[in-house]
């Protein structure tokens, strides 16, 4: 990389630590676009990552996640905690391209300075939606923001998937979106580390609760006593107590969570790093990224996802 | 183009209509932009919250009626924010005795009711090159 | 139609048409395939093959009863024209009342209200952008507003729609004048147009002024108290037109319309009242868009299905809660920013269809509608032209002229079959709450508008001076209508005077009575009347409902 480019990137670092909202809206695109410049801006700011926790939330489209989230907000923001959010939206099969609206309906938090949202469309990124948002989530968290929710569709493995990405994983449903059972084969609810039962004054609500508390009876180990919440976010019940057990949750785990995130954090990106490189390598495409990579950082590359490949099997 | 364009589509000042941006922003995302969409009403300072946030190129702004009156003051305000790389551009309807004002202000297009998507799909690209351009230009200096 | 005609022989028919196909295949050559906006195929000739009148009786019957697709009255415009209802809103109350009473010299025989834009956000003139008031309706934000709108204007005599959504406070400093004057409120005529927060929701984005509950509650207690206090008032006005201009098609916004009138009655049934009691004071208010046989058709099969509907789902006992009444205002979407002046042709056209589609009331475009408020001159022609409709084309003299007409009695019924899909996919859904929570109607109003767009787009629709017949010449400059700035100054400052020199302790008073009304059970509306009376005004009266009922949310469907 050229010394000028390496300039700017540590410029950019720099007011992104600062807290300049316009350096982290730019680095967020940086690293999720991937390339050089990404990979620069990590290096940048290596050190900065692990403080924040990340909560996800998932569940199948029309749950209500987004008014659910707005409602959380406020409450984290009435605790005086500042909220960053990654708001993913599905992308057209047809163009690649994409409407991002999700955020208008977390539209009540535009003016707050104490709330950051990021819409980000389930494009083909490199390595993966996974892996974009679990930059982007922690370029957030090397800008000081202590609490990053992600928000995804639910529809898909990708989207389910994301929730690896977090700390802790929240499962939104609601009463009369069909079969409940399309949701347990899409692995949604074994992902979840708490369950949610939004529109929970409608009258169906509380069969859908006993429903998903009936499933979670037939799991294995230590998901199986999970709390299924009844909320609703348009009225405000139960959103509050809600808000506590994310925030008991975290804290409970919460000097493991670091530091075992880091470890989980560092050994995905190994791992999402060899995926890469070996279906590049077996496609024969050029990549940029390795195209530009001097030999020694290959070398040193290999070495690395082979040790970790080892240290998963020894597990 | 290394990651597709980024447009922020709004309606800033009081006007609800926005069948004309829910159709342009159509357009752009089958064009294989990225699209942000706001409701109408929204406030300047939210807009360029959102610009900044979004980290977009180009903003869109629909006016059909008078909206289009206050848009130096969300130029002004852009500019404050140091996010003046990002082009704007206006669609609607704005009376033609009032459109060089507009382009004098700062707004690098105007479109009207005639105006085609291939037009304004073409448009916003070479925008959204010439604010990425600008934009390097400004965190140089 | 005659006997003989009727007896034709149904076979011997088949065979000229047949016949008659034959030629005109041979003739046309290339024969392009019609579609309306509401997607039904327009075929170039209707015979008693396609509807004949052994079926008048089940269709038609005659006007006054059911099934009413001849009109709602026994005597519909032969007996009494329809309301010329213009729609009014700019500048100043002062600017506005120099408009209304020239426009009722001219023969407008009642009047519409829209206030600005700053109103339907929820704010006053003092929390505005200066630029931006009262440039596309008038601004009012307290009682002396409105007294000085209407001053001079019989309030108790002319019918007044007030377009204002919840919480309707328009109509709150209506009725405080009417106190003032002495006005009874059995006297007070008109209607609550723009009532459709629904319609609001999905279309036109006014959403910010209460959250969906709230709204829901406001709008019952409106109703409750109109029908109580306000008895000559009709508290609901159903709105096909934001759905119809934001892309809907014709039939998607009839089904649409009706769907969201079935909503609204379940809640005010929910809340106690008894149909025959709110019903007689339903009406609706559509768009009348240039596809002038559609619109004919549409407005025909709503009044059946309407009358229909009331009977079946409600067990409504009363002929006066039976009919569809509605008020129709030209579309300005059809309208063109290119070559301004044909949209006077274009606005007679879509007049006509509104005509012989049996409306109670109208307002036709200024030619100028596309880009701003109407000119002087703009709006004596619209009312002009209603006028000479009327008495030059005569189109008065005959009750429901195009009833029977092959064409259209085939094309009524088919908009009757769409209607009721559309009608089927919200009840399946739940009803309109659902089906717009679920973005449902959002998608099938964008689905429309894009493809309307893109036949724009590659000529199959034809807009003349925009996409054919453009003029080499010069566009003449249209005048835009601006409101002065040193009258909004003054209106600003003297509104800000109003406010230091009111009874502080009479304001806070009904603030709080208002506050704990909406907390609980008694009837809001009631205090938003009380509020207007005291002086308080529109941003303060909807920050307060806000507060206490809750803002109202976006709801975003890409």
């Amino acid at each position: 990389m050229s010394s000028y480019k390496k300039t700017r990137i540590e410029a950019l670092a720099k007011r992104l630590r600062a807290g300049d909202p316009r350096a982290l809206g730019r680095a967020l695109t940086v690293v999720e676009s991937g390339g050089d410049d990404a990979l620069a801006l990590t290096e940048a700011l290596a050190g900065a990552f692990g403080e924040a926790h990340i909560v996800g939330f998932t569940g199948p489209p029309g749950a209500g996640k987004s008014t659910l989230l707005n409602a959380l907000i406020h409450e984290w923001r009435r605790e005086g905690r500042p909220v960053a959010v990654l708001a993913v939206d599905p992308v057209s099969p047809v163009s690649g391209g994409a409407v991002l609206g999700d955020r208008t309906r977390m539209g009540a938090h535009s003016l707050d300075d104490g709330v950051f949202i990021r819409s980000v469309s389930a494009r083909g990124h490199l390595g993966g939606l996974c892996e974009a948002a679990h930059d982007m989530a922690d370029i957030m968290d090397a800008a000081g923001w202590p609490l990053i929710l992600i928000e995804t569709v639910g529809a898909g493995q990708s989207e389910t998937e994301i929730t690896q990405v977090a700390d802790l994983s929240v499962v939104i449903s609601a009463p009369g979106l069909g079969d409940e059972l399309q949701a347990i084969k899409a692995g949604i609810l074994e992902i979840g580390d708490l369950l949610v039962v939004n529109k929970a004054d409608r009258d169906d609500a509380d069969e859908t609760a006993k429903h998903l508390e009936a499933m979670l009876s037939l799991r294995s180990g230590a998901k199986r006593n999970i709390s299924v919440l009844r909320v609703s976010a348009t009225t405000g019940r139960g959103v509050s107590r809600l808000k506590d057990e994310i925030n008991q949750l975290l804290e409970t785990t919460g000097v493991a969570v670091g530091a075992d995130r880091k470890r989980k954090r560092d050994a995905r990106k190994l791992r999402l790093a060899v995926l890469r490189f070996a279906s590049r390598i077996s496609a024969g495409i050029p990549d940029e990224d390795f195209g530009s990579m001097r030999p020694e950082e290959f070398d040193r590359a290999i070495e690395r996802s082979l040790a970790f490949l080892s240290t998963e099997i020894d597990d | 183009m290394a990651y597709p364009e980024r447009v922020l589509v709004t309606k800033i000042g009081f006007d609800g209509h926005d069948r004309g941006s829910r159709v342009v922003a159509a357009y752009l995302r089958d064009a294989g932009m990225e699209v942000i969409y706001t409701p109408p009403w929204q406030e300047i300072k939210t807009v360029v919250k959102l610009a900044m946030q979004e980290d977009v190129d180009v903003v869109g702004v629909s006016s059909l009626a008078t909206d289009h009156l206050i848009m130096p003051d969300l130029i002004a305000a852009l500019r404050d924010a140091d996010m003046d790389h990002v082009r704007l551009v206006v669609g609607g309807i704005i009376p033609q005795n009032e459109q060089p004002e507009l382009m004098d202000a700062g707004v690098s297009a105007i479109f009207g009711p005639g105006a085609t998507s291939e037009e304004i799909v073409e448009t916003v690209r070479q925008l959204a090159v010439e604010a990425r351009a600008a934009r390097e230009t400004a965190e140089v200096a | 139609m005659s006997k003989k005609a009727s007896n034709t022989n149904a076979a011997t028919l088949k065979d000229k048409q047949a016949e008659w196909k034959v030629r005109y295949d041979k003739e046309i050559g290339q024969d392009r395939t019609v579609i309306n906006r509401s997607g039904i195929e327009v075929r170039p000739l209707y015979t008693p093959l396609d509807w004949s009148d052994s079926r008048y009786g089940e269709d038609l019957g005659m006007p006054g009863e059911l099934p009413y697709t001849r009109g709602i009255y026994n005597t519909m415009h032969r007996g009494r024209t329809w309301t010329q209802r213009q729609l009014i809103g700019l500048g100043t109350p002062q600017d506005y009342n120099e408009r209304v009473r020239m426009m009722l010299q001219q023969g407008a025989s009642a009047i519409s209200l829209i206030p600005c834009n700053s109103s339907f956000r929820g704010i006053d003139c003092d929390e505005s952008p200066l630029p931006l008031l009262g440039t596309c309706g008038t601004v009012i934000n307290t009682v002396d507003h409105m007294d000085a709108a209407l001053d001079d204007v019989p309030i108790g005599e002319i019918s007044t729609a007030m377009n204002d959504p919840t919480p309707f406070t328009l109509f709150a400093f209506l009725l405080s004048v009417a106190k003032r004057r002495g006005v009874p409120f059995d006297k007070i005529t008109g209607t609550a147009n723009q009532s459709d927060y629904i319609s609001h929701f999905v279309a036109n984005h006014m959403f910010y002024r209460l959250s969906q509950p709230g709204a829901r509650r406001v709008f019952v207690d409106h109703v409750k108290f109109c029908r109580e206090h306000v008895p000559n008032w009709n508290p609901v006005s159903v709105v096909g037109q934001h759905m119809q201009q934001a892309g809907a098609t014709p039939a998607e916004t009839m089904g649409l319309t009706l769907s969201t009138a079935i909503q609204y009655a379940d809640d005010c049934i929910e809340s106690g009242m008894d149909p025959d009691n709110f019903l007689p004071r339903f009406t609706f208010f559509f768009d009348i868009s240039i596809s002038f046989f559609e619109e004919v058709a549409k407005f025909r099969a709503g009044r059946r299905i309407w009358a229909k509907i009331v009977r079946e789902r409600y067990g409504a006992k009363d002929p006066r809660s039976w009919r569809f009444k509605f008020h129709g205002q030209t579309s300005g979407v059809d309208l063109t920013q290119q070559q301004p002046l044909n949209n006077i042709a274009r606005v007679a056209a879509q007049a006509i269809a509104g005509i012989f589609g049996g409306l109670q009331s109208m307002h036709t475009d200024g030619f100028d509608e596309a880009m701003a408020c109407p000119t002087e001159d703009a709006a004596r022609i619209a009312v002009a032209t209603q006028n000479i409709l009327r008495e030059e084309a005569h189109l008065c003299d005959v009750i429901d002229p195009l009833g029977g007409s092959y064409y259209v009695e085939s094309l009524t019924n088919e908009m009757e079959e769409k209607i009721f899909q559309v009608m089927d996919t919200i009840e399946n859904a739940g009803g309109m709450y659902n089906a717009v929570d679920a973005g449902i109607v959002q998608r099938m109003i964008g689905k429309s508008a894009l493809e309307y767009q893109s036949r724009i787009e590659t000529g199959a629709e034809k807009v003349v001076g925009v996409n054919c017949y453009q003029s080499e010449v010069e566009d003449r400059e249209v005048d835009t209508y601006r409101p002065s700035r040193d009258a909004m100054e003054a209106q600003v400052t003297a509104f800000k005077a109003f406010k230091a020199a009111r009874k502080q302790a009479d304001v806070d008073r009904a603030l709080d009575e208002l506050a704990r009304a909406a907390n609980g059970s008694e009837n809001v509306y009631q205090k938003v009347v009380g509020a207007a009376d005291n002086g308080v005004t529109h941003g303060e009266i909807i920050a307060c409902l806000r507060r206490e009922l809750g803002f109202g949310h976006p709801l975003m469907v890409a």
